[in-house]
């Protein structure tokens, strides 16, 4: 499984499959700057230093352009590492937490 | 005055589907009419066509309607535009599906605002003979059962606030202000009837929508509707908690393309006689979340 390595605090998690970046670090027990978690708002854009993400779902122009693309950033809630990527998360740090990830599909109710 | 309340919503959507889910499914709403690429949802206790429209392709506000009281006050209110100095032109009915002629009216802000009076009447799922106090066949998810208000940004917000008074009628009900003066305004709530607010608008970019709520009946719906977003993973801003401003009860939280919405409860109730409330900026994280005094600087800049 691809290694998502966030700088500068050089947190080195996991990336499942077809979780994105945000989601990997939750799973791992990190928060990263982020808001909406969507892809509506922008606040978790980031530079993608290494690496190729993927994006299984449709952006918003708007919220992440093709300029600010080949400029090298990337919207993390929304992106799938490919393989091993580098992020910068700038002045923001990441912050410790405890996640619940979504809850797997309940099994069917046993039959009497 | 002759402005009723917030009619509709229309927003854009990155994922269509999803959307809908979301929207049908968890907030509840019923599915009323299809487009190849909209859908147009009604609340459970709302009379008229629809009031949240999703159209497929980016985020953020597409334009939103105010339901006025006759066909004859759209003519006062296009003058009353007119004299503000911003600019509106007549739209037809079919224009919107369900909605009738109307005004539309670019904001000082640069957001389309419409205005209507006629709108294809749909009825409420409990009807109006008897009724029960809610659909005994009928609810999904949350069941929100009416559109409530929007919240939207601005460059100039004093401007914005003389224009729905001067123009549309509105009242400020609270207001956010920057330094001494009371005219460095941050923000403003404001109403057309005697709700808390029917609008309400922050300091920011033009053109963007904040949040546009749906009213629930109390503290207890509240919390229930925070175990449906738990139940399906809708991602919060924060809430439950209460607002300073307004009094509401609160819970913030994102649609699936990263628009955001509210569940709002209470508020007091306001008219023509109401005076204005005063925020100052040392106190706004409280007006914000009156529980937590304290509120991410994102709160206030993430918009679509």
């Amino acid at each position: 499984m691809p290694i998502i390595t966030v700088h500068p605090a050089a947190v080195r998690v996991v990336a499942p499959p077809g979780r994105t970046i945000v989601e990997s670090l939750r799973l791992a027990g990190w928060r990263s700057r982020y808001a909406c978690r969507r892809g509506g708002c922008g606040t978790c854009k980031a530079p993608l230093l290494r690496g190729r993400v993927t994006y299984e779902q449709p952006l918003a122009e708007s919220v992440l352009t093709a300029a600010e693309r080949s400029a090298g950033l990337c919207l993390p809630c929304r992106a799938v590492p490919v393989d091993d990527i580098v992020i910068a998360q700038g002045e923001h740090s990441l912050r410790p937490i405890l996640a619940s990830s979504p809850c797997p599909p309940r099994p069917p109710f046993p039959e009497e | 005055m002759s402005v009723i309340r917030l009619g509709y919503v229309h927003i854009r959507v990155t994922d269509l589907a999803r959307a809908r889910a979301h929207y049908a499914d968890t907030l509840g709403m019923d599915v009323v009419a299809e487009e190849a690429n909209r859908v147009y949802l009604k609340s459970w206790d709302e009379d008229d066509h629809h009031s949240v429209v999703l159209e497929e392709g980016g985020v953020g506000l597409v334009k939103f309607g105010y339901k006025v009281t006759g066909a004859d006050s759209l003519a006062d209110l296009e003058n009353r535009v007119a004299a503000f100095g911003a600019t509106s032109v007549r739209m037809s009915k079919g224009d919107n599906v369900g909605i009738g002629d109307g005004l539309r009216v670019t904001l000082p802000s640069e957001h389309t605002l419409e205005l209507y009076a006629d709108v294809e009447y749909l009825g409420t799922k409990v009807g109006k003979l008897n009724p029960d106090p809610w659909p005994r066949d009928g609810i999904r998810g949350i069941g929100v059962p009416r559109i409530n208000h929007a919240l939207i940004t601005a460059e100039d917000p004093a401007q914005l606030e003389r224009f729905f008074e001067l123009a549309l009628g509105f009242r400020p009900a609270e207001r956010l202000v920057g330094g001494d003066e009371p005219d460095d305004l941050v923000g403003s709530w404001m109403f057309c009837g005697e709700n808390p607010h029917d609008i309400a608008f922050v300091k920011g970019p033009n053109g963007k929508l904040h949040h546009f709520a749906h009213q629930i009946d109390d503290w207890s719906a509240l919390l229930r509707a925070g175990d449906v977003m738990s139940m399906d993973d809708v991602p919060i801003d924060f809430g439950p908690t209460r607002h300073g401003i307004t009094r509401g009860g609160t819970i913030y939280f994102f649609d699936p393309s990263g628009n955001r919405n509210e569940v709002f409860s209470g508020g007091y109730r306001t008219g023509p006689d109401f005076r204005p409330i005063t925020w100052t900026m040392d106190q706004a994280a409280r007006g914000v979340n009156y529980t937590h005094r304290e509120i991410d600087q994102e709160f206030l800049s993430v918009v679509t």
